[in-house]
């Protein structure tokens, strides 16, 4: 006894020392002085980041930095449609050569040109490294190699015509600085955690992992006013829960919350004094997939079932509080308006019509279905009771399955579901989305529908380059796939952030991942009061 | 052989078998996990394929006992791996956030233990006054509660409307230099007090009850009539045998705040080890979590053989046994 207490009291005492040891040093050159071309804009945000190298990002909050810093070719509008970025013009030479033409005003921080040479190398890189969790590395499957002829033109050589491949790795992939990350043992795996540049309008200084992430202003920027951001600092702040985040906001510790806010809290910060909270375009959307591999969801009768036995209008007006809206069970967000099909209407509920549907279908008394979901989406988690109710009325039990995201993931790789219900974060291109959801070897294929008619649209839709007709052939597949429920598209949730009324100057774009802090955004944000 | 020589050796022996025990369960509790490092990464449009190929660079496709011999290997040159998210080495990971896990349990511990023995001594002198209901609703109370109710009240409180004290993190971006220390224990004082709100019950109630049966032992009435000040009979013949029973909740408690203030580091927003053990299990980061785990088991573990070998050096009959 005499001796355990004074151990822990050492512990502590060697704890604050080594604590003590962690204090941080003043930087050198201090940016932010007051007034607002020198204000420091603090951004709330729940996940840390993982990984600063943009080929490996895992989280979220690994986007939103390392977009800050690496630019992507392409950027989408308001209404969903690409944008240039760091390319100025984008296109097919031929069926199988893609092309980017650089705009030729960006420079890296450290005073090197962004050139063609960076974007061949990031592409050459991802295909042969194969970074884990690279989302363009899938969408690199018809590319051969990636050359630059000149210093602002990048040539794609594709392996056969594919319409989709230059707007999607434009969209999708940061370029990162080749005279850096070449130096680097293994591109695949380099943590690049110091010495960061940028060609972006911040640029990452400190880190202090678990807290915060400092970056700042970089000039020239060509898309700021004036070529000039107008904060001087983007500090990111990491609050794991969002009641504490959202505390920090009414507090004023930060002036912005990067990450969509739940539902519920919602309307609350609606009405609270110095917070504006500013509507987001979705562009992705929450579904139930049916496991056509199991009987009886073979059968398109059940399916159809199944479809009726659910109360979409009350979902979105009771758990999403109203926030979301429908796509006419159609699998192209409504944002995409030059794809969306008008004339697809949802599935109405109608719980006789569904007991009518499954006497029809001749499978006899329904077996019990389950329906995995990850217990950390919340918003699936209420959901899933609603839809388990709707179909009690319809005669059909459903026995939810709610796990944990692990469990999730390898329940879903496994097939091992009758209904998978789950969220489609981002749907920028109908045509390389439908061929992931709908093609038989598609990645996220969780109907397992094999349907040649529909895998014969979507083919075509992913090489045509000409859009009217790439349109039809979208109709024609959507049409296919409401009317043989491959898929039952549930709403399109709006998201919404909440920032101090001091702030302005945001520019919207769909999606959490480009939300209000895309970098052309945070370029434009300007504190005003 | 000397015995003091023997009793080293065999509480040495006895902390190397308890951690090789502990990493082993560690490896083989990882790999029952459903999915795998792979899943947990994957984007979309990986394919199998792919996946595969990321098996196989973190040489998780390999049979798990060449896996386990490989680990082990490493682990006895004491190198942790490498992050398979991060891309960092794993003591690089844990470093950075194990000053701030012992800070927070640290201080919890010492304001519990500072608090909770007055607090129970109180009580035991005056059974059933109005301190001691207090003690006892407050006590069952305290262990009752949900630790992120308690953080969230008094950040409300404190932080929101009283603004005294800051809503998260373990001090604020661009405070350097004597500020920051302030700054720091400033960041401090919310997690801290909620840990200790909530485990303070325990060591109240504990030392309340063996103080009241060590108070009525013989020793003690013998003391009383032989004419000690009653402060002196509480406080020095009672309290030491009373206290026994409390230090071996200090010791049990230790293992569990390390890695059990995940719930209160997450509210806080404080960068504990607690909260990188949560986000390694998210991604199902192997090296991270065996790392963690072997780091904490060896806390626990060195802290035990320390006290034993101290017992012993003080204690004869400890040696012998």
């Amino acid at each position: 006894m005499r001796l355990r207490l004074p151990l822990v009291a050492v512990t502590a005492l060697a704890a604050v020392v080594a604590t003590a040891a962690c204090s941080p040093s003043a930087p050198s050159d201090s940016a932010a002085q007051g007034g607002d071309k020198n204000a420091t804009l603090t951004i709330a945000t729940t996940t840390d980041v993982v990984n600063f190298n943009p080929l490996l990002g895992n989280s979220r909050t690994d986007g939103w930095i390392t977009n800050l810093m690496y630019p992507r070719l392409l950027t989408i509008d308001a209404n969903g449609a690409k944008q240039s970025y760091l390319a100025a013009d984008r296109g097919y030479s031929d069926p199988t050569t893609g092309f980017y033409e650089l705009r030729g005003d960006m420079k890296w921080s450290d005073g090197t040109a962004v050139s063609a040479a960076d974007v061949a190398y990031t592409i050459n890189t991802i295909m042969t490294k194969k970074p884990a969790g690279n989302v363009v590395y899938g969408q690199l499957a018809n590319v051969e190699s990636a050359s630059a002829p000149t210093a602002t033109r990048v040539e794609l050589k594709l392996k056969r015509p594919d319409a989709t491949v230059v707007d999607e790795v434009g969209f999708w992939m940061n370029v990162v600085p080749k005279h850096v990350f070449e130096k680097a043992p293994d591109a695949g795996t380099f943590a690049n955690n110091s010495d960061w540049v940028s060609a972006g309008p911040f640029r990452l200084t400190t880190v202090a992992k678990g807290q915060s992430y400092t970056l700042e202003r970089v000039t020239p920027y060509p898309m700021a006013p004036a070529g000039t951001p107008n904060v001087a600092k983007v500090v990111y702040r990491v609050y794991p829960d969002v009641n504490t985040e959202i505390l920090a906001l009414r507090n004023g510790d930060v002036d912005l919350i990067a990450n969509a806010l739940p539902p519920a809290q919602v309307k609350t910060l609606q009405s609270t004094p110095g917070v504006k909270v500013q509507e987001v375009p979705g562009l992705g959307y929450a579904h139930m997939t049916y496991n056509m591999t199991r009987k009886p969801l073979d059968n398109l009768k059940v399916r159809q079932a199944l479809a009726h036995a659910v109360d979409y209008e009350a979902i979105r007006s009771v758990v999403l509080q109203g926030q979301a809206v429908t796509t006419g069970s159609s699998p192209i967000p409504p944002v995409l308006k030059d794809f969306v099909k008008p004339d697809l209407k949802e599935y109405a509920f109608d719980p006789e019509l569904a007991r009518k549907l499954v006497t029809e279908s001749g499978v006899g008394t329904l077996r019990p279905l389950t329906m995995i979901y990850s217990l950390q989406d919340a918003v699936t988690s209420q959901w899933a009771q609603l839809v388990k109710d709707n179909a009690a009325q319809a005669g059909i039990t459903i026995e939810l399955q709610g796990m944990d995201r692990n469990t999730y993931l390898a329940k879903t790789a496994a097939g091992e579901y009758d209904i998978y219900a789950g969220n489609f974060a981002i749907m920028d291109d109908p045509a390389t989305n439908m061929a992931l959801t709908f093609l038989p070897d598609g990645a996220i294929n969780y109907t397992k529908v094999d349907d040649p008619a529909l895998s014969a649209l979507i083919t075509k839709a992913t090489a045509t380059t000409d859009k009217a007709a790439q349109k039809d052939l979208i109709w024609q597949a959507a049409t296919l796939v409401h009317d043989n429920v491959y898929d039952n598209v549930m709403y399109m949730q709006n998201l919404y952030v909440a920032h101090s009324d001091k702030w302005d100057g945001f520019v919207v774009k769909p999606s959490e991942l480009l939300s209000v802090v895309d970098p052309q955004s945070l370029a434009n944000a300007r504190k005003v009061g | 052989m000397p015995p003091v020589v023997g009793f080293v050796a065999r509480r040495l022996g006895r902390a190397v078998l308890t951690l090789w025990f502990a990493t082993t369960i560690t490896f083989l509790l990882l790999r029952l996990l459903p999915g795998n490092p792979a899943l947990a990464v994957a984007t979309p449009n990986m394919t199998p394929q792919t996946q595969a190929i990321l098996l196989r660079q973190y040489g998780l496709d390999e049979p798990l006992l060449v896996q386990y011999g490989k680990y082990l290997w490493q682990l006895v040159q004491g190198n942790l791996g490498v992050s398979i998210t991060q891309s960092v080495p794993v003591t690089d990971v844990l470093l950075e956030r194990l000053p701030w896990t012992l800070l927070l349990t640290g201080s919890s511990l010492l304001v519990t233990v500072a608090v909770g023995i007055p607090l129970g001594v109180l009580a035991a002198t005056r059974p059933s006054g109005l301190l001691d209901r207090l003690v006892q609703v407050g006590g069952v109370v305290g262990q009752s509660v949900f630790v992120p109710s308690v953080a969230i009240a008094l950040l409300f409180l404190f932080g929101l409307q009283l603004r005294w004290l800051p809503i998260g993190g373990a001090y604020s971006p661009g405070v350097y230099g004597g500020q920051w220390y302030l700054d720091v224990a400033a960041h401090l004082v919310l997690p801290c007090v909620s840990l200790v709100l909530v485990q303070l019950g325990s060591y109240v109630l504990t030392l309340r009850a063996t103080l009241i049966d060590s108070l009525g032992e013989d020793y003690c009435v013998l003391a009383t009539a032989k004419g000690l000040p009653h402060r002196k009979v509480v406080w020095k013949h009672a309290l030491r045998n009373a206290l026994l029973p409390t230090t071996t909740l200090v010791g049990l408690q230790l293992g569990f705040l390390v890695g059990g203030a995940v719930l209160t580091e997450t509210v806080f927003a404080y960068p504990g080890i607690g909260r990188g053990i949560y986000e390694a299990v998210t991604q199902l980061d192997y090296p991270v979590l065996q790392g963690a785990f072997v780091l904490l088991a060896a806390t626990v573990v060195l802290a035990n053989v320390v006290t034993d070998l101290a017992y012993g050096l003080l204690d004869p009959r400890v040696r012998t046994q």
